[in-house]
């Protein structure tokens, strides 16, 4: 499992259009969301999460759109799924690696931009948790949607699986609204993180199971 | 025997041969039964005394709302057989079922928005039920353009049977987010626990609506799966002496 996550991080490391290209994105969202608005700071505070929240989706399906598919197109999947006997461990080992470097990252500029636009310091690492988690689930999900539409365009990914991600965003929105108002937000943070663990543990048997479909 | 009788009726040539029988019969009970309860609940069913006559809409909207819900969940089922089994019948009928469920659901979202205007003044809201429904209209929809996405239709069929029983997750979200969420939308008056806290006068009409209904969307689901599996096997033996 460690050797598929270095090999990961390794690729990874190499692909920088993959992993700062999404990072720039959210910051460039984040920077030009103020210019949209206006410059009153009770609407920035009041309308900021909304924009980091739908920064958080959009890019995350952005930075798992060629999860799987430079992989596939090379033959190194086929290669894995015929040597792997655990083939699930492959695409966890993506999954965490993809979280890990392009996600968490993500997590950190928007909980840093949330403390331009009212949230304190204090706060924001509450933010940073609640939004790691999200990009947890929300990798997983995409990186479904990937696997689904692994030769046939981003388009179709986005239609399979951003209906799956859209309950996150409203939980998402409810553990925004906690840590504004100060109450309940380690119960809205377990389910969060509960859901996130059991995603991790399901989702990459599916998707192995829908990228063996592929290359079968 | 029932194993057997399984078997035998997975095969679609058996489906489509058992179902040419029961196809008129459940088309015209379920057309009847359907107008017995809109009769029933447009004509003589009492006026509500807070909404008026415009609760009548009650006998279409909570009929569509069940099966958009129902025939999602009969798809995952059929989806879970596809995958474990590998019943290729299954596979038809989810892709016979899809276009159901979007009418339906297209059904339930429309006859909601017309309940709305004069119940909430809005014909729209960001409500956890309607938002998840549509969400459930958007699944539906991607469902079909997945299956058509590909040339290979078995592939088709397996990516689309994973695609459903992933989805299934959003099924028990829309029928608890009334009561997970402080929504505008009410919360279900007939639950298991607590019975019906609907009167007898308006809850007879909605159940014979609801049956109706169900049996028109089996015989419509009998229909798109007969015309499928013919096209898809067109070029089998049985396919060319049956047509």
């Amino acid at each position: 499992m460690l050797n598929f996550i270095s090999s990961e991080i390794f690729k990874l490391r190499h692909k920088l259009r993959s992993w700062l290209g999404p990072l720039l994105i959210m910051i460039l969202v984040l920077i030009a969301f103020p210019l949209s608005i206006d410059i009153s700071q009770y609407d920035l505070n009041k309308f900021f999460f909304s924009v980091i929240v739908v920064a958080l989706l959009m890019i995350s399906f952005l930075a798992t759109e060629s999860i799987f598919s430079e992989d596939y197109e090379d033959g190194s999947l086929e290669q894995l799924h015929l040597e792997e006997k655990d083939f699930y461990k492959v695409v966890l080992a993506k999954i965490i690696t993809y979280v890990f470097l392009i996600g968490f990252p993500m997590a950190l500029i928007g909980s840093v931009f949330s403390i331009a636009n009212g949230i304190s310091l204090q706060d924001a690492p509450k933010i940073f948790i609640i939004l790691a988690a999200s990009t947890l689930i929300l990798f997983n999900v995409f990186a479904f949607g990937s696997a689904l539409s692994i030769n046939k365009g981003s388009m179709l990914g986005v239609l399979a699986s951003l209906p799956l991600a859209l309950p996150v965003i409203v939980l998402l929105g409810r553990a925004v609204r906690t840590v504004q108002y100060g109450s309940g937000f380690f119960e809205v943070l377990a389910l969060m993180v509960g859901i996130g663990l059991i995603v991790t543990a399901i989702m990459p048997m599916i998707i192995s199971a829908t990228l063996k479909t592929h290359l079968e | 025997m029932f194993t057997s009788f399984i078997h035998r009726f997975s095969a679609p040539k058996s489906f489509v041969e058992v179902t040419a029988i029961f196809f008129p019969y459940v088309m015209t009970i379920g057309f009847l039964v359907l107008s017995v309860g809109w009769i029933w609940g447009l004509a003589f069913a009492p006026e509500d005394a807070i909404q008026g006559n415009s609760y009548r809409i009650i006998f279409l909207h909570v009929p569509a709302s069940i099966y958009a819900q129902l025939i999602y969940f009969f798809m995952s089922i059929c989806a879970l057989m596809h995958l474990v089994w590998r019943v290729k019948l299954a596979a038809y009928l989810i892709k016979a079922a899809a276009p159901v469920g979007v009418i339906i659901t297209f059904i339930a979202l429309f006859s909601g928005s017309i309940w709305g205007i004069p119940t909430w003044g809005t014909w729209w809201q960001w409500d956890a039920r309607i938002t998840s429904t549509l969400i459930l209209f958007i699944m539906y929809l991607g469902i079909i353009t997945l299956h058509s996405s590909f040339s290979n239709a078995e592939k088709a069929d397996r990516l689309m049977s994973i695609l459903v029983v992933v989805g299934v997750v959003n099924i028990p979200i829309i029928k608890k987010s009334v009561d997970w969420w402080s929504t505008l939308h009410q919360p279900a008056s007939i639950t298991v626990s607590e019975g019906a806290s609907i009167d007898p006068s308006m809850l007879y009409p909605l159940a014979i609506s609801a049956l109706g209904m169900g049996l028109t969307l089996i015989a419509l689901g009998i229909m798109t799966s007969r015309l499928y599996i013919l096209t898809r096997e067109k070029n089998k033996k049985w396919v060319q002496s049956y047509v």
